[in-house]
């Protein structure tokens, strides 16, 4: 029985040493290609919603953020409560700002948008806004009179709401900002563009300035946003929570709106597509290891007539299809992470909400790895059954 | 001389059925082959000689009839006991050699006898019968690589390995020139003489049929004994 054992292994093995090259060379490759197919949506879902949710985080809210108490219109000494939670373990970095809606004009044309007013150094440890400018600069600290716009406000060729924008503004132009009640001109120091349109929609003044117009905004905030590495936003958010009691504190996930639902369909998708390309897999592999035990039908036989159990050529052929998936694996993992994956981290998926590229999870990864060879193992099994049932004279005898 | 017959068959018939009409390929036989005869079996085209030796070697089995080998009937054996018998006690030889294109020549010789013992056992064993069929200088090279001749040797080493009572042989010789022939012959000759190994073999050659100890015709399925 151990040698017995021993056998299909040996056949298996002799197979692939003396077999043809090209045959087994693409045999692997179509493994290959049905475990990189399989692997490829995932990771590029996968892409979207991380890319989209570290959009939220780092163009809009922070990991955590803090907003008055309902019924309160601002946080008070704003500044102070930064200071207690910059102590806190695991804070990298936070900041406040004061939103409050404006009309900007720029000639006959004039839009409603959120104006943030910001401690520009402050701001740009946590929302990073400052390194997606695409025109100008990024506000100074003493800056009183300077604007910073987002793409959709500005508008121009080939941007998403140009048609409720300003329609074309360059740096340097002027243009009205009219608050509540009060009215000023501001310089255009830079625009920006994020890739995120809730971002873009957006634009920033100095608290400076701000109070200058509103002294009534001094030292409060509408808004406070805390950056922390993502492993330990939600520790975070447990110790800030109790910091101040007079503000709501929430996770970035709060403010995904639209993107949880967005996320949320491109999972199913995912799902959907995953199923796909399993039954591709499965197929392709069915074909590729049928196709090769019918063309070794007379040998099947043969091997059956000087008295090789049938248990042992459908092991041989379980082996033969473990083997061609896990070099298939193999080799379909090199293209993705040496091939695919470094080509899109260098030329992304231009998306409205992000620049995606292939994120693959570790748990994912090995659940395709198992899926693949499961799938060949199968695969291998029905086939090599198959043949080794039908009557050996007529194998033999190609019947 | 054994009281047990090396193969006995009674009343054995093989039809094969296609598109409604029966044809019967063998038709009531019985034949009792004794423990150290050379029989060769001879017959036209059709007659039904390769599906006697099909019947016989437990490659296929039979319409109606019984068949008895070494005192086991076949009938009586359950698939796993067959394999053992096929892989113990008979050998089987095909005309067209019937090499594993993969496995060199000892690789072949090997394969049946891995399945009983170890690699190395298996491997002296092979060496010894490749010497045996004059093959000692091409033991590691392809079937591709061998001629006709050569590689029909390497079959009757494989079909020897597990030191078979009965060798089945089908046409042999029929893809072989004169001389490839009188080489393999003469084996099947001395393992018979020497050896006292029971061959059944098939045969077109009336040349040949000097080598046998006995000689049947089959006609259209029927035995017709010389």
């Amino acid at each position: 029985m151990k040698n017995e054992l021993k056998l299909p292994f040996y056949l298996a093995f002799q197979s692939l040493r003396r077999g043809r090259k090209w045959t087994l060379f693409f045999t692997v490759l179509l493994m290959a290609v049905a475990f990189i197919n399989l692997i490829f949506v995932s990771a590029l879902f996968n892409g979207i919603v991380e890319g989209s949710n570290q959009q939220i985080k780092d163009t809009l809210t922070g990991n955590v953020y803090m907003t008055p108490k309902q019924g309160t219109l601002y946080i008070n000494e704003a500044s102070k409560l930064l200071t207690e939670i910059r102590k806190v373990d695991g804070v990298q970095a936070a900041s406040s700002s004061f939103q409050t809606p404006a009309r900007i004009e720029k000639g006959t044309r004039s839009g409603r948008w959120p104006i943030l007013a910001i401690k520009p150094d402050e701001f740009f440890d946590v929302i990073n806004v400052s390194e997606n400018m695409t025109h100008g600069e990024y506000l100074k600290n003493d800056d009183e009179n300077g604007i910073i716009l987002g793409r959709q406000i500005v508008g121009g060729e080939g941007v998403e709401l140009n048609a409720t924008s300003l329609r074309g503004v360059e740096v340097g132009d002027k243009v009205n900002v009219v608050f509540d009640g009060f009215e000023k001109e501001f310089i255009v120091r830079g625009i920006f563009y994020t890739n995120f349109i809730e971002s873009d929609t957006r634009a920033f003044i100095t608290e400076k300035a701000l109070a200058k117009i509103m002294p009534i905004a001094a030292n409060k905030a509408t808004v406070v946003n805390i950056k922390s590495l993502n492993k330990n936003e939600e520790a975070v958010f447990d110790r800030v929570q109790g910091i101040d009691p007079s503000v709501d504190t929430f996770m970035w996930t709060e403010a995904a709106g639209l993107m949880k639902s967005v996320s949320s369909s491109f999972l199913s998708i995912n799902v959907l597509m995953t199923l796909v390309a399993v039954i591709i897999a499965a197929v392709t592999t069915f074909i590729v290891i049928y196709v090769d035990i019918i063309n070794r039908r007379r040998q099947i036989g043969i091997l059956r007539a000087i008295g090789i159990r049938p248990y042992i050529i459908v092991l041989n052929y379980v082996i033969l299809a473990a083997v061609y998936a896990t070099l298939g694996v193999i080799l379909g993992s090199l293209i993705f992470y040496f091939g695919l994956a470094p080509y899109f981290q260098a030329h992304p998926f231009k998306l409205p909400i992000t620049d995606a590229v292939l994120n693959l999870k570790w748990t994912e990864y090995i659940a395709r790895v198992e899926i693949v060879s499961w799938v060949a193992v199968i695969s291998g099994l029905i086939p090599a059954l198959i043949v080794t049932k039908t009557k050996m004279i007529d194998a033999i005898l190609g019947r | 001389m054994k009281s047990k017959a090396a193969v006995s068959i009674n009343k054995l018939v093989k039809e094969y059925e296609s598109s409604g009409n029966v044809t019967r390929a063998i038709n009531g036989v019985s034949l009792v082959i004794s423990f150290g005869e050379f029989l060769m079996v001879t017959g036209r085209n059709g007659s039904g000689k390769s599906t006697l030796m099909h019947l016989m070697a437990l490659l296929d089995d039979p319409t109606s009839g019984e068949i008895i080998i070494n005192g086991q009937r076949a009938s009586d054996l359950k698939e796993k006991e067959k394999f053992r018998l096929r892989l113990k006690e008979l050998g089987y030889i095909f005309q067209e050699y019937a090499l594993i294109q993969e496995l060199t020549a000892i690789e072949n010789v090997m394969l049946p006898a891995m399945m009983l013992t170890s690699h190395k056992n298996a491997k002296k064993k092979a060496e010894a019968l490749l010497k045996k069929v004059n093959l000692e200088n091409k033991m590691n090279r392809l079937p591709t690589q061998l001629s006709g001749g050569e590689q029909q040797r390497v079959a009757v080493a494989r079909s020897l390995i597990n030191d078979p009572k009965i060798i089945f042989a089908d046409e042999p010789t029929a893809n072989l020139d004169s001389f490839a022939s009188k080489d393999v012959l003469e084996i099947f000759k001395k393992l018979n003489r020497e050896d006292g190994i029971t061959i059944v073999m098939v045969t077109h050659e009336p040349e040949e049929l000097a080598y046998a100890t006995r000689v049947i015709n089959l006609r259209d399925g029927k035995l017709n004994e010389k």
